[in-house]
């Protein structure tokens, strides 16, 4: 039998991507002749922008093995517990997407459909009062679950991190080292390809070293290196649906308290984010070029800013889609060489994530199996197409007519999957969940509910609790996660005590 | 800017049909339903029989028993009911070979890959222990033993998962005495006479033979592969899935029960189809499916009777049928439930789920008076989803054999199947990959446990695995099917279980 084990495994770039890779793949192979290198140059800069997270990204930590307290603290980390929409169904309403729950299910059926018809009774206080991450976040508190409360609503508290993307890279990186990661310093000038097969066989490097790799993890960022500058894989082009196509970013200085959310403001023609860490704010404001000018864009976010900045404003342009392939040949993209969505709901780390779970199932040897190729190739698409739905949802599911974007974004077409998911909340308010979307129903209700979509009715089972049970198991959930809130400390006091950044 | 809620609602459900379809549609809605809002019809004719050929479940029925609340032991008792812990493939992959399928996990995954790679890699150095010594369930099913699983995820026992074995027939009574107590109507009666609306062709009532008229604002088609209101009321086109799997008969006998009581069902692949061999406590359900085009029907019941394991309990009876699905199992106000929405033979247990699953999806879709279409599609999209993927999973099943024997083998062997099967196997094929798509109904360890028992071995495992030293692997292995043998020899029989737990007298 010919030796088909891959033994070198190479990382091109160094970004959040490239390291991530690096740690997770130095952490699962524990064989000792397969090496991993890592290649990167440090003349050529990061993109940040990734610096809001969602829940999933604890797995990935787990994964790793990493103590949680220490990470937050040597990535400047604030807890997550959503997202805050600012201006977006119109201007002047705002609401939260929170990570957890809304009330509790009851009958077998979710709690927004008795919401719903207590509200008909005339009784119901607004649905965010029903939801502890919600009230948690607006009055700056955080806690990590308690276990030990079975049915408490502090049990199923979900949350994520706001970080430092640099400070995020440089720690996988010290943990990939550790386990024997090699890194190149040195930047790709070439790469040589096999005559038949096509396949990728070593990259050259300006100061004339080659690398040999049997596959090779593209991380080098939107040019695609290998992904498309050497095998021309081609690339899908979203910005029909999703038209923002630049950003310009800025880091303030910090409050007094972190917020323990996101902001997302929209914009006159885009949105800005808010992002606040230990000691800084991160800033940015993701635009389309086509309705506003650079310079137009630029002075928006400075205008917004909350304190002084602390650098330079720094411009991005990017083109929403995924690369046709992001496996192609011996050539795995990662990151924004597989494709790029707006950080808008903070899906680019956990879509590297998921990408790397992927690889890691569906492992290879050098034959390359077409149908291990094929199921990752599928799998991720869908999981593209699957984000870019709710993406546009945010665009798409607005009353603002007050700009140009706006109407544009107003009366676009939008893909059927997403008209059909909006046609049946329309109709009865309900909510699935498709083969295991990342996001849920409750993610898809917060941004419907809160952009001011009205379901014609609920859920007719609902009817079938009496009017005074269901009244008073309402009132009973008020008073629970009012007392749960009042329990919780501050997001600041939290963090002092176990997690600040030194 | 909130519109005001008020909606029309449904008020009067009619259930036409009263087998296992019906009565578990009667059963679930009753309890979820309150009476005094809306009012459940199920018209039934005693002429009429039911077929009674989905007496083996997946565990599923365990949870749709208990949204009922139904007391497991009682339940047993009723339906002359036992445990199964999975399903006893004979000669299917080559004559003279066998594997179980069990319910649950084979292992225990580690460092988050499957089991079965490890079992593969440790096999490749020439290990002879089998996949299905490392299933619980598989463990238990060949020493007859059965308890229930532990609660405590840490616990080995936590690892079995169950179904049941029962008489359907008196499941149906079962279920009956259930949803009337909850006040669903039963009338007497066979339908002679459907009445639509001329404009929008929903169904309005349904004249009976004794005269009576029954009216609804919802339809349930529980009659059968006649499909009364699906077929010919509304003409609900069918996809023929025939060329997929040829099967259209089958021959049914009861037999003596015997002893040892089997957790376990045995499928028994024959020259045109396969044989069932299903334990209930006073007898022994047999049926032999085959396809009539291979097979004539005499030989059909001699294959039958020749493999009966105990004395027969009477003459064979012939049933026919057509596998395949409705398109729109919901149309208008009607949803067909059962086997007049779509035929998969019996091979996986599948009749009873997919009832279920008709009856849960219309609960959580649950229409106004005014039936949204958006909901009747969701419905569809879904329903037809369920039945791609246990259909895909059935073919495979005759695709994956190296028998050549008869001309039936050789037609399965070499047919073409969907491109979403062609896909599983390739990538099992190529390094023993496995994926779940969309929550489907069979996991993992179902479809490995279907490859690797009919012969697809896959031509490398997986690499990272592959790079461990055998021994490290065996090692671990090892003390798994250690603490397995263990736990299943502290076991009690299935027969003193099912007496234990008040199930059996």
């Amino acid at each position: 039998m010919p030796d088909v084990k891959i033994r070198n495994i190479i990382i091109v770039g160094g970004g959040t991507a490239g390291w991530m890779a690096a740690a997770a793949l130095s952490r699962l192979i524990t064989d000792e002749d397969m090496n991993i290198t890592l290649i990167e140059s440090e003349a050529i800069g990061t993109v940040g922008v990734g610096e809001a997270t969602i829940p999933h990204i604890r797995y990935f930590n787990r994964l790793l093995g990493l103590d949680e307290n220490e990470f937050v603290k040597k990535t400047n980390a604030t807890f997550k517990l959503g997202i805050e929409f600012v201006n977006w169904g119109r201007i002047g309403e705002r609401y939260i997407h929170p990570f957890g729950d809304y009330g509790m299910p009851m009958e077998g059926l979710r709690f927004h459909h008795f919401w719903r018809r207590y509200q008909a009774m005339g009784k119901a206080k607004p649905l965010d009062d029903y939801c502890l991450q919600i009230l948690a976040a607006k009055a700056g508190k955080f806690q990590r679950p308690e276990q030990t409360l079975k049915n408490s609503p502090l049990n199923s508290i979900v949350y994520a991190f706001q970080f430092d993307a640099s400070l995020y890279a440089k720690f996988m990186r010290e943990f990939a080292q550790a386990k024997g990661v090699t890194r190149v310093e040195g930047r790709i000038i070439d790469a040589q390809r096999h005559a038949e097969t096509g396949h990728v066989q070593s990259v050259a490097l300006e100061n004339g070293q080659r690398h040999a790799g049997d596959i090779f993890i593209d991380c080098s960022g939107f040019r695609g290196l290998l992904i498309e500058q050497s095998l021309k894989t081609g690339y899908d082009d979203w910005s029909a649906f999703l038209p923002c196509d630049r950003a310009v970013a800025r880091a303030s200085e910090a409050c007094a308290d972190p917020l323990p959310y996101t902001r997302a403001s929209a914009k006159k023609a885009g949105w800005q984010w808010r992002i606040p860490l230990q000691s800084r704010i991160g800033n940015g404001h993701v635009f389309c070029s086509e309705f506003m000018s650079e310079d137009e864009a630029a002075d928006s976010l400075n205008a917004d800013l909350d304190g002084a900045p602390l650098s330079e404003p720094n411009l991005l342009r990017f083109k929403t889609g995924i690369r046709k392939k992001t496996w192609n040949k011996n050539v795995i993209a990662l990151g924004l060489s597989a494709g790029f969505l707006e950080p808008l709901e903070s899906t680019s780390i956990h879509l590297i994530q998921t990408a790397l779970a992927r690889l890691m199932a569906s492992f290879p040897d050098k034959n390359f199996a077409a149908a291990n190729v094929d199921y990752f190739n599928r799998r991720t698409q869908q999981e593209y197409e699957q984000v870019r739905d709710f993406l546009i949802l945010h665009y798409f599911a607005t009353q603002r007519e007050d700009s140009p974007f706006w109407r544009y974004c107003k009366n676009m077409a939008i893909p059927g999957s997403l008209s059909d998911r909006l046609a049946l909340y329309e109709a009865n308010a309900r909510l699935y969940r498709h083969d295991n979307e990342i996001f849920g129903e409750t993610s898809w209700l917060a941004v419907m509910h809160g952009q001011g979509l009205v379901p014609k009715s609920y859920h007719p089972l609902a009817n079938s609790l009496p009017a005074d049970v269901l009244t008073e198991r309402m009132n009973q959930l008020e008073r629970v996660t009012q007392s749960c809130l009042d329990h919780m400390p501050s997001h600041r006091a939290f963090i002092d005590q176990h997690c600040k950044a030194q | 800017m909130m519109t005001s809620t008020q909606q029309t609602a449904l008020k009067n459900i009619v259930i036409v049909g009263g087998g296992s379809a019906g009565w578990m549609a009667a059963a679930a809605l009753s309890t979820m339903l309150s009476p005094q809002n809306v009012t459940i019809t199920l018209i039934e004719s005693d002429k009429i029989g039911t077929i009674g050929v989905g007496e083996a479940t997946i565990p599923d029925m365990v949870n749709f028993n208990s949204m009922l609340g139904i007391n497991e032991a009682e339940f047993l008792k009723a339906v002359n009911g036992t445990f199964k812990l999975g399903i006893e493939f004979i000669d299917w992959g080559q004559k003279g070979e066998r594997y179980i399928h069990p319910f649950g996990n084979h292992g225990v995954d580690m460092n988050g890959i499957d089991f079965h790679q490890y079992w593969l890699h440790s096999k490749n150095g020439g290990h002879p222990a089998q996949l299905e010594d490392y299933s619980l369930c598989a463990s238990a099913a060949k020493d007859h033993k059965f308890t229930m699983p532990d609660r405590n995820p840490r616990s080995l026992l936590s690892h079995i998962r169950y179904a049941y074995h029962i008489d359907a027939t008196l499941y149906a009574r079962f279920l009956r005495t259930y949803a009337e107590k909850r006040g669903v109507i039963r009338t007497e009666g066979t339908v002679i006479d459907v009445h639509q609306c001329p404009q929008s062709g929903y169904i309005q009532s349904l004249s009976l033979e004794n005269g009576a008229r029954i009216e609804g604002d919802f339809f349930f088609d529980c009659t059968g592969f006649r499909a009364l209101l699906a077929e010919k009321t509304l003409n609900v086109e069918f996809d023929d899935w025939s060329h997929w799997l040829p099967c259209d008969r089958a021959q049914t006998v009861a037999s003596e029960p015997s002893l040892p009581l089997l957790p376990y069902t045995k499928a028994t692949a024959k020259s045109a189809g396969w044989q069932w061999r299903i334990p209930t406590q006073t007898r022994t359900g047999n049926g032999h499916i085959y396809a009539s085009e291979f097979m004539d029907d005499q030989d059909a019941a001699d294959i039958l009777m020749a493999g009966l394991e105990t004395p027969a309990m009477g003459e064979p009876r012939l049933i026919k049928f057509r596998t395949g699905c409705r398109k729109n199992i919901w149309t208008k106000n009607c949803i067909a439930l059962g086997l007049s929405a779509g035929f998969l033979e019996p091979l996986e247990s599948t009749s009873l789920y997919l009832i279920q699953m008709g009856i849960s999806r219309f609960i959580s879709l649950f229409p106004s008076g005014d039936i949204s279409p958006v909901v009747r599609g969701e419905y569809n999209i879904q329903m037809q989803k369920e039945f791609d993927q246990v259909r895909d999973f059935i073919i495979l099943h005759y695709k994956a054999t190296q028998r050549s024997d008869s001309p039936f083998w050789d037609y399965c062997r070499t047919m073409a199947i969907p491109d979403s099967l062609t896909r599983k196997i390739e990538l099992f094929r190529a390094a023993g990959r496995v994926f779940r798509y969309d929550d489907e109904l069979f996991s993992k360890p179902s479809w490995v446990a279907v490859c690797l028992g009919q012969n697809i071995m896959p031509e490398s495992c997986d690499p990272i695995v592959a790079a461990l030293p055998y021994a490290q692997v065996n090692q671990s292995l090892e003390s798994m099917s250690k603490a397995m043998t263990q736990a299943v020899e502290k076991m009690p029989t299935h027969e003193t279980f099912l007496k234990r737990y008040g199930a059996m007298s």
